[in-house]
């Protein structure tokens, strides 16, 4: 009996690591035809043509005062002609409402729309008078969280493709542009949504809304973060694009269908995963109905984001993302090994099943199991050694692939001592994987105990302290 | 993920307490010829090739690997061994990679701000064509002068640009595109194609032909905006032939050449009867664009469209070209369309206001319930200047709904 248990973990350890692989090499792949494709792009076209559709910019805010001047200027000031940005108030108790209403001369306007999607009592809806914030549209509304604002900036927007953002993001002035084009190059497939790689933006030089200089995060913990985010956004999301089973589109950028969206129910409130649960949600029922579609991935660097530089917000973020993974899975559990769902059930659900989900669990009893062993003084130290080992070079060589295809790619760290900081962060990380592991079963266990809500993140501003962000 | 696999490998590490010493066991997952016996002594005999520790070495008996097969510890060392020098591998090549970028960067931008100058010495001053022989004799000099040749052949016209276009043919440069142009590498094709649309020269249009029935997307619209450029008549013949999805991309790229290069248009309205939908709403978008108000009947017999995104486009176009001719059409047609169809009659209304069409507003206002097919009707009837007005007054006095909110919502000129 014991045997099978230890083979089983061998076989899960090469199976993670086959998979890994496997998801590098249909990346590269993917990376590739992208680059080459797109080298011959000009997105100029795109920028003053009559013939682009009209995008509508969702920006959820909930006390975010200290950011939300700047951060509206940049929504404000992004390279396209057709758009509009619709701001959400999600009952904020600070004073983003006044700051904002001020900065941007608002007024209340008589606006008449339709409840399409459930979403909490919509007070007000704030137009600008001064002409040049015309794009701007601001709802106040009663706090209801963020699927439960961006249902409201949905219910008032009138643009057939949606972008919902984290107002605290700082969005490149190009993204639009590069999210639109999936759009535009629709042929047999509807394309139902689109998404982009999401970077780090602590430490960087911030001004105006803008980033003037990109700096790799001072603090290790953000650090690490970078190296995370760019193996799941170049090695991973980019492969399940390639796979077409891409379940994932982040909450802080992505752009949709409003239509689909729409039709599918809008973003649930019953989960702190609202980001999975509607893609997966889309993508399910486009399969149910047998309509063709797709959604796809952009491996630009579309949009900057700041992430936790402590461990207790990095705690708060993992468990929420893990109880969010839960609540999506178990939502939808009838895609599991289901044919009817194509790549989707097939692959990207039992990989998010396995792998995502279940592996930290196998992880967090293994950590507990060695420790046991430890204890009990019969653990084989040179065998124990050798698995470490293993798996050790196997973590950093992926990792250092990743900073490879960022090198070759988009090439963000101009200076050598940051790739250089990157590598050391690389040889670092394995160590804090219990504590990603301790997270995940955390997650796990408040999602078993139903637990609701996002939990407490301090935002910090983009400018307070010389112009860097911790 | 990655994480992950440290903790759940560790757990093999135990003991291997449960397996009697002496017997025989399968072994993590390999195959049949791997049962081997547990112990020390027996494995090298069990186990034919041992790659990097022989049964009996000593630092085997040291790290007591207790019933592990030895096959098992020869693959995870070669695989950390392979590990560590992929680890190596990348990081040199990240290292080198990086060094020759930084190179590369410091002399593309040399060479372009030097061959700049040259080329507008050459077009505006007394360069001969001579001081570029040296610069061409050089793979990736020449490409970074036909890249410089390109940039600057945008901004120029008449004897500038054919006196660019001698040059380029001097030095022998369209050969190279050429030959990038026969390539069977599609991203190498598509440079050769575009080098030559730019500098508009002919002597690959064959292969450039023979890209528009590619199965390539990419190299099919290359070579259909090439083709925009470089025929000498019927530009935009291609789309008689064009039997693939027209996509929007490809619409607005061929739009911009138009507008931008100021290529001479023709009449947009004989792809209306294309059997290609996408077709049609190119050339419904174009009419639109170049108002083409002549195609009025045309459009009017699209609205009639089997394909229901063709019928949505001729609607919004017959409203933007104000092609009075097709209200009525319009009128009939609201209530046997889809959703998406119906708003845009309703929009089209409002762009064109016609007093005879504000009853029939008012009975969209009375009877739909859709909010914005409520405002679009409003903000029609409010197009129709006084007469409108009394109708909108009038609705205000009926209780049958709350209109209120909703002439409120039109009448607030802050709201697009």
């Amino acid at each position: 009996m014991e045997s099978v248990f230890l083979n089983m973990f061998f076989i899960i350890t090469l199976v993670l690591s086959g998979s890994y692989l496997i998801l590098g090499i249909f990346s590269a792949m993917a990376l590739r035809k992208y680059l080459r494709k797109n080298s011959y792009v000009n997105y100029n076209s795109l920028v003053l043509s009559p013939l682009s559709p009209e995008v509508s910019i969702i920006a959820p805010a909930f006390n975010e005062s200290k950011t939300i001047i700047d951060n509206v200027r940049t929504l404000l000031s992004l390279y396209y002609n057709n758009f509009e940005v619709i701001l959400i108030n999600d009952g904020s108790t600070d004073n983003t409402l006044e700051k904002i209403k001020e900065e941007y001369e608002l007024t209340k306007v008589h606006y008449y729309f339709d409840y399409h999607l459930p979403c909490e009592r919509i007070r007000g809806v704030y137009k600008s008078k001064n002409p040049s914030f015309k794009r701007l549209t601001v709802i106040d509304k009663k706090n209801g969280g963020k699927a439960d604002s961006l249902n409201a900036g949905i219910n008032v927007c009138q643009s057939s493709l949606f972008i919902s953002i984290d107002a605290d993001s700082i969005i490149e002035t190009d993204s639009i542009l590069k999210l639109v084009k999936p759009f535009l190059e629709e042929k047999d497939r509807k394309v139902i949504g689109a998404g982009g790689v999401i970077r780090i933006v602590n430490s960087c030089d911030v001004e105006g809304g803008h980033i003037r200089e990109i700096h790799l995060p001072g603090q290790m913990l953000p650090r690490l973060q970078v190296l995370e985010y760019t193996r799941a956004f170049l090695l991973g999301r980019m492969a399940w694009s390639q796979l077409d089973g891409l379940m994932l589109i982040s909450g802080a950028m992505g752009i949709f269908d409003r239509e689909t969206v729409i039709k599918g129910g809008g973003y649930s409130i019953k989960t702190v995963g609202e980001d999975m649960e509607l893609v997966v949600r889309m993508r399910r029922r486009m399969a149910e109905e047998g309509v063709k579609y797709e959604v796809t991935y952009i491996p630009d660097p579309l949009c900057w984001t700041q992430v936790p530089s402590d461990i207790k917000s990095l705690q708060t973020q993992r468990t929420r993302w893990t109880r969010g993974l839960v609540e999506s899975l178990w939502t939808h559990r009838k895609i599991f090994f289901n044919k009817t769902y194509g790549r989707l059930g097939l692959l990207g659900y039992p990989y998010w099943f396995f792998f995502e989900w279940l592996a930290p669990l196998i992880a967090f009893s293994g950590f507990i199991y060695s420790i046991f062993l430890v204890v009990t003084n019969s653990i084989n130290w040179p065998f124990y050694l050798l698995l470490f080992l293993f798996v050790y070079t196997f973590a950093v060589s992926v990792s250092i692939w990743a900073i490879l295809f960022e090198e070759i790619t988009y090439h963000k760290y101009k200076k050598k001592r940051d790739v250089l900081k990157l590598l050391t962060a690389a040889l670092l990380e394995p160590f804090f994987y219990p504590m990603y592991t301790y997270f995940a079963v955390r997650g796990n266990l408040e999602a078993l105990r139903g637990k609701k809500g996002w939990g407490k993140a301090d935002r910090k501003g983009f400018e307070k302290k010389k112009k860097r962000v911790p | 993920m990655i994480k992950l696999l440290l903790i759940i490998s560790l757990l093999s590490a135990d003991s291997g307490r449960g397996y009697p010493s002496g017997t025989t066991y399968k072994t993590y997952g390999f195959s049949d010829q791997v049962v081997m016996k547990s112990t020390v002594e027996k494995a090298s005999s069990a186990v034919p090739l041992i790659l990097f520790i022989k049964g009996d070495s000593s630092w085997i008996s040291r790290i007591n690997y207790s019933k592990k097969s030895l096959v098992l510890v020869n693959f995870l060392i070669a695989a950390i061994i392979i590990f560590i020098v992929t680890m190596i591998i990348l990081l040199i090549i990240i290292l080198l990679n990086r060094k020759k970028m930084e190179k590369e960067e410091h002399l593309h931008q040399y060479l372009l701000e030097k061959y700049q100058s040259h080329i507008i010495n050459y077009l505006f001053g007394s360069a001969s064509a001579e001081e570029f022989r040296l610069i061409a004799s050089d793979t990736y000099r020449r490409q970074v002068l036909i890249d410089q040749m390109i940039d600057v052949s945008i901004n120029l016209k008449g004897e500038e640009s054919k006196k660019l276009t001698s040059l380029y043919k001097l030095l022998s440069l369209d050969k190279d595109s050429i030959t990038k142009a026969y390539s069977r590498r599609w991203h190498i094709k598509i440079k050769g194609i575009r080098e030559l649309a730019f500098m508009n020269i002919k002597d690959a249009n064959a292969v450039i032909y023979k890209a528009l029935n590619s199965s390539n997307e990419i190299l099919r619209m290359e070579a259909q905006i090439a083709l925009v450029r470089l025929s000498d008549d019927n530009p935009f013949e291609f789309l008689s032939h064009l039997t693939s999805h027209f996509s929007l991309w490809e619409q607005i790229t061929l739009h911009e050449l138009i507008v931008h290069h100021n290529i001479p248009h023709p009449s947009f309205q004989k792809w209306l009867t294309s059997p290609n939908p996408t077709v049609v709403t190119f050339a419904l978008r174009m009419i639109r664009e170049f108002k083409q108000k002549e195609s009025e009947d045309n459009i009017l017999e699209t609205l009639f469209h089997q394909d229901p995104s063709v019928r949505y486009l001729a609607v919004q176009v017959a409203g933007d070209l104000d092609m009075r001719s097709t209200l009525e059409t319009m009128k009939h047609m609201y209530k046997y369309q889809e959703y998406k169809i119906c708003l845009e009659i309703i929009k089209s209304m409002g762009k064109m206001p016609d007093v005879s069409m504000i009853v029939f507003l008012i009975l969209v206002l009375d009877k739909e319930n859709d909010v914005q097919l409520q405002i679009e009707a409003t903000k029609a009837i409010r197009n129709n200047g006084e007469e409108g007005h009394k109708a909108l007054v009038k609705v205000m006095e009926s209780e049958y709904k709350n209109y209120s909110i909703i002439i409120k919502h039109v009448l607030d000129k802050r709201i697009f």
